[in-house]
């Protein structure tokens, strides 16, 4: 590992200067993703700006009926708060099939929006990459590819994000408080924050240099009844989905009166089903709609040389969690 | 007198080594306090084929702690192999950084020598190394001309196949393919290396501490007594720790040429590309049966790849020699050389990947006859090794098959796939025979008999290991059992390559050879003392008595076990079956396995408690290979793109469910004194073929190639007549 500097930062002020003062700084959260980058050169920040201590640190239920996930709480934590567990069973079943017990006491909610692709060729240094050496080519796109995306991909970046929680934050509409440079706080809609590769896979948000993550807000709970998280993978636990979706359903007198959908594993952010929740709004919630509303979410998708399964295995894993979010006994 | 207690051999007993191990006292290689010690890394190739055109290690010297990097330039002269490709064996000499040339990409390419580990670490980054590249051979399939067969065991005969088949009412024909695996035991590989007056003495990781000091001296040109190995515990090899790698040379090398005592740790990235992996197999087999289902005719064709500057293989085929009773069989291997490192062994090599095809091709052979899977494998048992041409010691396998029938409740099964459905899942059940050749080979023990308070305490010593699977506590329990006093006292001493020579730990060999050479030892010992105590050798006289009545308070006697004329006149095999319900959900592909039960007839066991250990790790490692095991190699560079335990997936406690494990009582005397046989391999082979047959029980899909991921379910089409 290269030699880096460590600086424990006790409030947000201080981690913002920290990080302006150092043009290779990076905070640390967990560390579970962004050391072991380190380890295998991938990141190489010449200062650390711990960030575990600062006053992000609780789950407060605020007055418009939501609730605000503390930055620096960690998975763990989040996935077992009692409220959550009630009023956002999704959010808590995504998160713990996440990782492992022991990754998630360390991972923060931070985090976990920040984690970075899992795609073999950003992490060998030797391998051609331009979400890691911008301009050096895109080794997946034309190598393997089978664990890549199948929407939204550029040329220069084929890569999935690799989050459950996101994917559940996607489908919940959540949004995320930033601390600005200027000191002053921005929320941006969840579907802003990440961002698609385009010209410059590099960038996996649209968080702009030093900017903070403080927060993370859930909007009023209503998919607390008729909710699931389908976590395609090849072994039960410790592995990165092949493909996920959260599923929820806000059902009342028996029509969809809101569904919240969106997919994992299937491109450079977490990825929001927009058609297919707004086919199903006002719509009963039989299977026939439940496999039209799959069938739009999979119409733009565009398959690499190896990654053809997703297609079929996305439309049955949608109708999938649209069933058992449906038929989920309260 | 006291009689003898005879009762210590058998007995479920607890690790001796157990809390040693759990409280952190048991030291692994790297773990032993040496002064003065540096730390060694590996810089490694970033190209699979190609030369060396300059290597720039400027700035990595300039590093605070960096002593040294050695490169083909510098290093010390070491003795290289002959032959163009030679083989490999577990006496292999392993030359490092000898030339400017790149066979396979993570080579080692230089050595950093520094005062700590990280900065080790991180002089490694900073050494330039520019290649002349080469187009590496990486697809089998565009290399396939380059085919050779690598030995004169590689193909067998016995009468003819194709008339076999042609004479046969159903015949199948299907290919089946395994992929690259790699051990990664807990314990990385690991060695602390120091010269005194000519003579290494090393702490290393290491499964065969005899052949690993040949391979050492030979490496560096010295007489085998100047190479001392102290391997006192493992954290698993799994076939990698068999030889001797090319990081404990360069460790070596390092503390011969700066003079002072070296650690080196292989990293989990390098154990990808250095320590060794099973090679990729494509196995082609040919059955033929009568309506009877008879086997008429059974071929087993092997392709696979070896590095193209060393040789090895594992036989799978050798599995359809012996299993079956069939007057026609042939099987052949082949290798093709690409530039990937040499495979070696690894979890039963060629039986865990063989019986995957057989008993995957019985299953479908079974299918087709429309006959129960047990019942046709019951239908071509053979008390004889055909292939061979030699009895078996022992075979219980139709035993196994019936006993575990009845404990699984195989009656149970429907023969039409997609009969038993469970709501989302479609429920199936597999079986498959198992068998792994259980060998005895030449042990040597030392046993010190010492009178302390009145009582009579033992230490035994020997070369051999204790890779996990529970050797200390067997050695100790053969010693109590022969020498008549309890395990407490007996002090057990492995792992030190100045002990008395055994096999060392491997190819399920360990416990009856060192079960043997402990029992050698123990009766030298009375013999000894009675004579010196002027007592008629068949007079039974307890240890202790005998230590008395001759004074000797102290006395140490070398015994050595070797296998009997009768042991090579047969074939020695353990036997077992596998039994598996698998639930695979009908839309997306997952699946778990429910339950399996293993029963295995093994000779005598000699803990039931280890040896259930050992067995249920086997299952483990035969889901694993369903599951999720496999390295992937990137087409373009050569390079492996899994490249550690997060993306080299290896089962977890959730995909194994219930597991039972039965051992028949039997004891083997044809294979030993004792009648043990090794279980070591047992319990992985043939276990993927049981769980990919309950798949296709379950959702009328074969599924050939391994592993067996959601995706490939979702992609697969229906067997005919499903």
């Amino acid at each position: 590992m290269r030699p880096f500097k460590y600086i424990n930062a006790t409030t947000g002020e201080q981690a913002l200067q920290a990080a302006e003062q150092h043009e290779r700084a990076k905070y640390l959260g967990g560390g579970t993703n962004l050391v072991d980058l380190m380890k295998e050169d991938v990141e190489q920040p010449d200062h650390l700006i711990e960030i575990a201590d600062l006053e992000y640190n609780s789950i407060k239920e605020n007055k418009k009926g939501g609730l605000t996930l503390g930055a620096v709480v960690s998975n763990s934590d989040t996935a077992n708060h009692p409220v959550i567990r009630q009023k956002y069973p999704l959010l808590t079943m995504a998160m713990l099939s996440a990782a492992t017990a022991q990754i998630r006491n360390m991972a923060t909610n931070g985090g976990n929006l920040l984690q970075r692709t899992r795609c073999p060729y950003f992490y060998e240094t030797s391998m051609p990459c331009n979400k890691r050496e911008p301009g050096s080519g895109c080794g997946a796109k034309k190598g393997m590819n089978a664990k890549h995306a199948i929407f939204g991909y550029s040329d220069s970046c084929v890569a999935v994000h690799p989050s459950d929680m996101c994917v559940a934050l996607a489908a919940l509409n959540a949004e995320v408080e930033v601390l600005q440079i200027n000191g002053k706080t921005k929320m941006m809609p969840f579907e802003d924050f990440h961002r698609l590769p385009g010209a410059q896979p590099e960038k996996d948000t649209n968080l702009d240099k030093g900017e903070l993550i403080t927060a993370i807000h859930l909007p009023q709970s209503i998919y607390a009844d008729h909710y699931y998280y389908l976590k395609i993978r090849e072994r039960s636990s410790y592995a990165f989905a092949l493909l996920s979706v959260a599923a929820g359903l806000q059902i009342k007198n028996g029509i969809i009166a809101s569904a919240g959908l969106a997919m994992g594993g299937v491109a450079h952010k977490p990825w929001k089903l927009t058609k297919a929740e707004q086919f199903l709004k006002g719509k009963s919630p039989s299977e026939e709609n439940f496999q039209r509303a799959a069938t739009i979410a999979m119409e733009d998708a565009k398959p690499l040389a190896e990654n053809g399964f997703k297609v079929p295995m996305g439309e049955k894993a949608i109708v999938r969690a649209l069933n058992q979010a449906y038929n989920r006994k309260v | 007198m006291k009689t003898l207690e005879t009762s210590s051999i058998g007995k479920a007993i607890d690790r001796i080594d157990g809390r040693l191990k759990v409280t952190g006292m048991a030291k692994y290689a790297s773990e032993f306090p040496v002064e003065n010690v540096v730390y060694a890394q590996g810089v490694t190739s970033t190209i699979a084929k190609g030369k060396i055109t300059s290597i720039d290690v400027t700035e990595a010297e300039k590093q605070k702690g960096v002593i040294k990097v050695i490169t083909y330039k510098n290093a010390e002269k070491l003795k290289e192999s002959d032959e163009k490709r030679p083989a490999f064996t577990l006496t292999s000499v392993a030359p490092v950084l000898q030339s400017p040339e790149i066979h396979y990409y993570g080579q080692y390419v230089a050595c950093v020598v520094a005062e700590t580990f990280e900065q080790a670490q991180y002089a490694c980054r900073l050494v330039k190394v520019t290649y002349e590249e080469d187009k590496p051979d990486i697809d089998l399939d565009k290399n396939r001309s380059k085919a050779f067969k690598p030995d004169d065991q590689a193909d067998y005969s016995r009468g003819d196949v194709d008339a076999g088949m042609q004479s046969s009412d159903v015949t199948l024909e299907a290919t089946y393919t395994t992929p690259i695996e790699h051990q990664h035991p807990m314990e990385l590989h690991a060695a602390i290396v120091s010269w005194e007056n000519g003579k290494v003495k090393t702490y290393a990781s290491q499964q065969i501490l005899n052949d690993a000091k040949t391979a050492i001296a030979d490496t560096f040109m010295i007489s085998e007594d100047n190479v001392q190995i102290i391997a006192a515990y493992l954290g698993g090899g799994f076939g990698s720790k068999l030889n001797v790698h090319k990081h404990l040379i360069m460790a070596t090398m390092a503390s011969k040429m700066i003079g002072r005592p070296v650690q080196i740790t292989v990293t989990r990235q390098q154990m990808f590309t250095n320590t060794g992996m099973r090679q990729f197999d494509e196995q082609k087999m040919r059955l033929g049966a009568n309506k009877k289902g008879e086997l008429q005719a059974l071929a087993h064709h092997t392709t696979s790849h070896c590095a193209t500057d060393q040789m090895y293989y594992e036989a799978c085929g050798n599995v359809s020699k012996m299993l079956y009773k069939t007057p026609n069989n042939a099987v052949t291997h082949r290798l093709i050389p690409l530039n990937l490192q040499v495979p070696n062994s690894m979890r039963a090599p060629g039986e865990a990947t063989g019986s995957f095809a057989l008993e995957s091709a019985m299953d479908e052979m079974a299918w087709k006859l429309k006959m129960d899977p047990v019942e046709f494998r019951i239908k071509n048992d053979t008390q004889r090794d055909l292939g061979a041409d030699k009895p078996f010691s022992s075979r219980l396998l139709v035993e196994c098959l019936r006993i575990g029938a009845d404990k699984f409740g195989w009656s149970e099964r429907k023969m039409q796939p997609r009969a038993n459905q469970n709501g989302n899942w479609l429920v199936g059940y597999g079986v498959s025979a198992a068998s792994r050749r259980a060998p005895y080979r030449k042990t040597s023990a030392r046993v010190i008999a010492d009178m302390r308070n009145g009582e009579v305490y033992a230490t035994i010593q020997m070369d051999g290991t204790d890779i996990g699977t529970g050797s200390y506590t067997i050695v100790a329990q053969t010693a109590a059992e022969y020498l008549g006093i309890p395990v407490k006292n007996i002090n057990v001493e492995l792992g030190d390559s100045d002990f008395p020579v055994t096999p060392g730990s491997g190819g399920s060999w360990g416990a009856a050879s060192y079960a043997n050479g402990v029992r050698v030892a123990c009766k030298n010992l009375f013999s000894k003392l009675k004579q010196n105590a002027g007592v008629a050798e068949e007079d039974e006289v307890a240890l202790e008595d005998l230590m008395k009545s001759s004074k000797v308070t102290s006395y140490k006697v070398v015994g050595t076990a070797e296998p009997s004329e009768e042991y090579e006149n047969h074939s020695v095999f353990s036997f077992g079956a596998n039994f598996a319900e698998v639930w695979v959900d009908k839309d997306t592909g997952m699946y778990r396995i429910k339950r399996m039960v293993n029963v295995g007839s093994a000779g005598k066991i000699l803990n039931p408690k280890t040896a259930y250990s050992q067995i249920i790790g086997g299952l483990t490692m035969g889901a694993g290979m369903v599951i999720a095991e496999q390295t992937q190699v990137e087409p373009h560079h050569g390079n492996f793109i899994t490249r550690s335990l997060a993306d080299y997936h290896v089962p977890v406690n959730l995909d194994l469910a219930n597991i039972d494990v039965v051992f028949l009582p039997e004891e083997d005397k044809i294979a030993n004194e004792i009648g043990v046989k090794g279980i070591g391999e047992l319990g992985i082979t043939s276990v993927a073929a049981s769980i990919a047959n309950a798949i296709f029980n379950a959702t009328g899909k074969r599924m050939r190639d391994l592993p067996i991921t959601p995706e490939k379910l979702i992609e697969a089409s229906l067997e005919a007549g499903v």
